[in-house]
């Protein structure tokens, strides 16, 4: 056999694949970034190029729930802006990319944004989780990050944040989600206030620090805590902590829960031992809508309460018009309406105000004019920026399922404008 | 105190009964297959989406509707089984199953996000909430149902496999596959059929796993891994095995959770790990045979 | 005769030469094509290049399939991020946290190892599973790791480019040391025990090697990269959370690269890194809606592993060897002639 030519071994083979392979890596990501601004009216003279605003949802994976409301969210924002004129006379336009809930795909997406697509501001992501990653980003390139669903404190603490003050959350801290409900316990005469309480925690940092804070406050009052304990935050845990829960036979219960399955879960285990808590908060969840309601059934929603900022039945022009917008696009009812879509919309305003005001789409100068201390207001009430980007002027409504679980009603602080009774103690469970 | 450790060893063995549901199946597989399924998981949330449109659309019961969900995840799993498992072959096998149940469980995931969506799901029925009192604790019925069936399909399987001559080549299968060949079994055929019966079984876990607990196509993932570690731990291809070491994992997970639910899924792990250091082939697996 | 090993120096100036070229192009990259989604993609794929080579060392060599190398992979980022808070260490010094990552991940290995490398095939992927997450809940449940919140890394006010050329070539330099680890081992005594091992562990034993011994050393090195490599995610990354530093999907995305790639061999892997990662990052945003992606990303694994069960670089082998050799005889035929071919 004659000797093959050194070109046709299998090494060479490979080195030389890798090499190719790297170059159509390249050919390939230098083609992703062409898509995006699309039309540029041609007329008149002052800038009328559309606004890119780019944004990384979670579209699908573990918060796809959430992720796809507040696309609908933000979607529903940007028509409304463009129907009445746009910002600044020009057309918004939404570029928005799947981050399948992975950190590494949110802060490729922000980097896509800004390096190839060169979008002129930036929304956030959905979840601290993805927040603070994507925040280094948006720092790095020096993009004010204006977000509604990053509230846990390490948001705000991150190194990023504490470094380049680009963060803005628009919603409520959720530290001080509970602490309506604390002051109207303790507001009660003390023979009404509950005796004991139980402090269930999902292991997530949105779930605690409200629930741990309301425990310190509440154990001041002279409410003895039966239970406090953090359990991991997936299905098979739910019911042995639920259980135990139920054995302690506590007054009250302040469940640190983030989703609906957790929620239902406890509810189905308190039914099965026959457990009825007088008062019943859970730090997310029943606000989820129809999607509570339908899982744990409308009857036994009655006397459910959890903090939010906002709520669909908000008397608030422009939240009214939004939700009617909704329910209008999407269907369903007004008390179906999620929590993250005002949030997105909320995004949505703030930054509208922000660049109207300053005239342009000039980052360093949105920041500087954010934290100016400028009021700002939205459709989940008034927002005004603290130092790193927190929403000091959040109002905190705590609210009820009332009328066999087919309305949501606010009902704390007892003093808000809109606050109907509060449905005290909570019905027991129907079978 | 007392109370709350009875309570938590009835609630482990109630939850192990769901578990054993599930895991019946995966060691069926394993045994007679050589095979991990991490398919598994999506394939009991399968079983649970399949229970919820009956029960949903034409209002079946949940109980009843088994009657069709065991036959339609037994077809499934067959097509399955033929269609992707059965030609892998080679020193590479293992990771290549491990591949292709992967790939099988991103699919089924996948169409199962596309026709229900991502907003968590549970199936409902009268006895779901209600219980019965005993002893001043309150036993949930569909707890007690779900035990009672994880019984009576544990000892439908021993009947299957001992007293059938389907269950006599499957345990020829399991113990040597070459020698079962040279005997005359179509190993090929007792292959499929016994990975659709493993699928099968799944279909009544699925649909107890979403009678007790709220469900998303997500959800295959958690219960992947508990699932691995019970069938190991009950050793490879005993049935039995998968039954106490799902009620044994329950309840120590369920004690470790009145002092803390954090620290009860670990042990659940490092029980799994201690077990295996003394005793490799777990409660009841027998030795391996070597490679063939 | 002379021709013969005239044809292998050949070989071997032609494979310099090639690597030489590879080399200077992999320096070269971020200065041409200096945009930083190209060189996000391009530190995402040297990490995984990275962990899949050194992952292979150990699971393709010896056979044993480990589910649990984001263990390391895990801990090392935990341990930069954890060390540079302790000591209040910010700027460019955190880099110097880097060995501590790997040391972290090799300290880690070996109680690991010793425990898991006892028992076979799917009782150990299995156990590495267990461990895995171990891991995972114990990041959740101490304080010291920061619980669900995580560890966030220190705030390095570079521009972009700066930044990820800078990552690039700490991510390249990895990849090196990983690579030039695996292939010392494969050309070593110590590779042909491993591969002993692989193709029969009794036999192998009953011929005198220390299999224990030889399967640890290796669960170690591969061990000691992992955490490096992690150390310097968490940099890149600036933040580890439980669910992602110990990422179950990781671990299967290591076996599917390398799978891809060809088990076993050193090329296949870095190719499989170099298609799959930046692959699946740039899909995910081209296919922004929908489930669609994941269904297809489960039927190309199905494509892949029917039509290309053994792997792309012995596959393409194969195919060449046919090409050489078509129209041949298998056997040369008998000659007298002093010139008769000893290799094909």
């Amino acid at each position: 056999m004659r000797p093959h030519p050194p070109w046709l071994s299998r090494h060479y083979l490979a080195l030389s694949a890798a090499a190719i392979l790297s170059a159509c890596l390249v050919a390939a990501c230098s083609s992703s970034g062409s898509s995006s601004t699309g039309t540029t009216n041609t007329s008149s003279p002052t800038n009328t190029k559309p606004i890119v605003i780019g944004a990384s949802l979670s579209l699908t994976g573990d918060f796809s729930a959430d992720g796809q409301a507040f696309e609908r969210g933000y979607k529903l924002w940007a028509s409304d802006v463009n129907s009445s004129g746009g910002l600044l006379g020009r057309q918004v336009q939404l570029k928005i990319l799947n981050d399948n809930s992975s950190p590494t795909q949110a802060q490729t997406n922000y980097q896509t944004l800004f390096s190839s697509d060169k979008v002129d501001l930036a929304f956030g992501p959905f979840s601290s989780l993805l927040t603070t990653p994507s925040a280094s980003v948006a720092a790095r390139y020096g993009y004010a990050l204006v977000e509604g669903a990053g509230g846990a404190p390490t948001v705000f603490n991150s190194p990023a944040n504490q470094s380049a003050h680009n963060i803005f959350d628009v919603s409520l801290p959720i530290e001080d989600e509970l602490i309506p409900f604390v002051n109207w316990v303790a507001s009660l005469p003390p023979g009404q206030r509950p005796k004991t309480a139980a402090y269930p925690m999902a292991d997530d940092p949105f779930a605690d620090p409200p629930v741990q804070l309301a425990q310190q406050k509440l154990q001041a009052l002279g409410v003895k805590t039966v239970y406090s304990k953090i359990f991991p935050a997936e299905n098979a845990s739910y019911k042995p902590a639920a259980d135990q829960v139920a054995n302690t036979g506590a007054q009250a219960v302040l469940l640190g829960s983030t989703d609906v399955p957790t929620v239902s879960a406890f509810m189905q285990a308190f039914e099965q031992q026959h457990y009825n808590p007088k008062m019943f908060i859970c730090a997310a969840g029943p606000d989820q809508g129809a999607s509570f309601t339908s899982a744990v059934g409308k009857a036994n929603a009655t006397g459910m309460m959890v903090p939010n900022g906002w709520y669909p039945g908000y008397a608030n022009p422009a939240s009214q018009k939004m939700v009617n917008e909704y329910v209008a696009k999407y269907g369903g009812s007004p008390s179906d309406v999620n929590a993250d879509v005002a949030e997105a919309y909320s995004v949505g305003q703030v930054m509208a105000q922000a660049v109207t005001a300053t005239k342009g789409t000039d980052n360093p100068k949105i920041i500087t004019y954010l934290h100016s201390g400028v009021t700002i207001s939205t459709v989940q009430g008034p927002v005004r920026f603290d130092n790193f980007g927190k929403n000091s002027s959040a109002a905190a409504f705590t609210f009820q399922w009332q009328q066999q679980g087919t309305a949501f009603k606010q009902v704390l602080p007892v003093s808000a404008a809109g606050s109907v009774s509060i449905i005290n103690p909570k019905p027991n469970w129907t079978s | 105190m007392a109370r709350q450790i009875y309570q938590a060893i009835v609630d482990g063995i109630l939850v192990g009964g769901v578990y054993a549901l599930m895991a019946v199946g995966l060691t069926l597989i394993f045994g007679v297959l050589d095979i991990i399924n991490i398919a598994q998981g999506v394939l009991v949330i399968l079983g649970a989406y399949l229970s919820y449109t009956l029960s949903v659309r034409i209002h079946l019961d949940l109980f009843l509707g088994l009657l069709i969900t065991v036959p339609a995840m037994f077809v499934i799993g067959v097509v399955i089984q033929w269609a992707f498992i059965r030609r892998l072959r080679g020193r590479e096998r293992t990771s290549m199953t491990l591949l292709v149940t992967y790939a099988v469980a991103l699919i089924i995931e996948g169409i199962l996000y596309e026709i229900y969506g991502p907003n968590p799901k549970q199936l409902n029925a009268s006895y779901v909430q209600s219980s019965v009192h005993v002893f001043g604790f309150y036993l949930s019925y569909i707890y007690l149902y779900g035990f009672a069936l994880a019984l009576v399909l544990v000892a439908a399987i021993y009947a299957l496999l001992y007293r059938t001559g389907f269950g006599r080549s499957v345990r020829a299968t399991m113990q040597h596959e070459t020698a079962a060949r040279l005997i005359g079994i179509d190993v090929n055929r007792v292959a499929a059929l016994t990975f659709g019966v493993g699928v099968a079984v799944t279909a009544a876990g699925g649909m107890m796993f979403g009678a007790t607990n709220s469900f998303n196509p997500n959800s295959g993932y958690d219960l992947i891994s508990r699932l691995l570690a019970i069938v190991i731990l009950g050793g490879l291809g005993s049935i039995g095995g998968a039954l106490v070491a799902s009620v044994f994992m329950l309840t120590l997970e369920s004690l470790v959770t009145i002092w803390s639910p954090e620290w009860a899924i670990v042990v659940f792990y490092a029980a799994l790990v201690v077990v295996l250091v003394i005793r490799p082939t777990g409660f009841f697996g027998r030795q391996p045979v070597r490679a063939q | 005769m002379s021709a013969v090993t005239g044809s292998m120096s050949r070989q071997r100036a032609a494979t310099g030469l090639a690597l030489i070229v590879l080399a200077v192009a992999a320096i070269a990259f971020p200065l041409v094509f200096g945009s930083p989604v190209v060189t996000n993609y391009a530190i995402y794929a040297l990490i995984f290049v990275a962990v899949v080579t050194a992952w292979n060392m150990f699971s393709g060599f010896s056979g044993y399939i480990s589910l649990g190398q984001a263990v390391f992979f895990g801990s090392g980022a935990y341990a930069v991020g954890i060390a540079a808070k302790a000591w209040h260490i910010n700027g460019v010094a955190v880099f110097a946290l880097l060995p501590l990552a790997a040391a972290v991940g090799a300290v880690i290995a070996v109680p690991f190892g010793l425990i898991a490398l006892r028992v076979r095939r799917h009782t150990f992927i299995v156990i590495t599973i267990a461990v895995f997450f171990i891991f995972q809940l114990m990041a959740f449940n101490f304080s010291f790791t920061g619980g669900s919140v995580g560890v966030s890394a220190p705030f390095l006010p570079w521009s972009p480019t700066t930044f990820n050329d800078r990552f690039y070539y700490i991510t390249l330099a990895c990849a090196v040391v990983a690579i030039v680890m695996a292939v010392l081992v494969r050309r070593s005594r110590f590779g042909l025990q491993l591969r002993a091992i692989r193709d029969d562990e009794d036999r192998a034993r009953g011929l005198g090697v220390r299999t224990m011994r030889v399967k640890l050393v290796a669960f170690v090195l591969s061990a000691t990269v992992a955490g490096l490599v992690g150390g310097v995610w968490f940099l890149y990354l600036t933040q580890v959370q439980p669910q992602s530093g110990f990422d179950p999907l990781f671990d299967l995305s290591l076996v599917l690269m390398a799978f891809l790639g060809g088990l076993g061999t050193i090329s296949g892997p870095i190719i499989g890194a170099l298609i799959i990662e930046p692959g699946q990052l740039y899909l995910t945003i081209r296919y922004t809606n929908g489930y669609l992606s994941e269904i297809l990303l489960g039927a190309l694994f199905l494509l892949i592993v029917i039509f290309v069960p053994r792997g792309i670089v012995p596959t393409a082998g194969e195919w060449l060897r046919r090409l050489r050799t078509r129209g041949r005889p298998a056997v040369a035929p008998v000659q007298t002639s002093p010139r008769a071919e000893t290799r094909a």
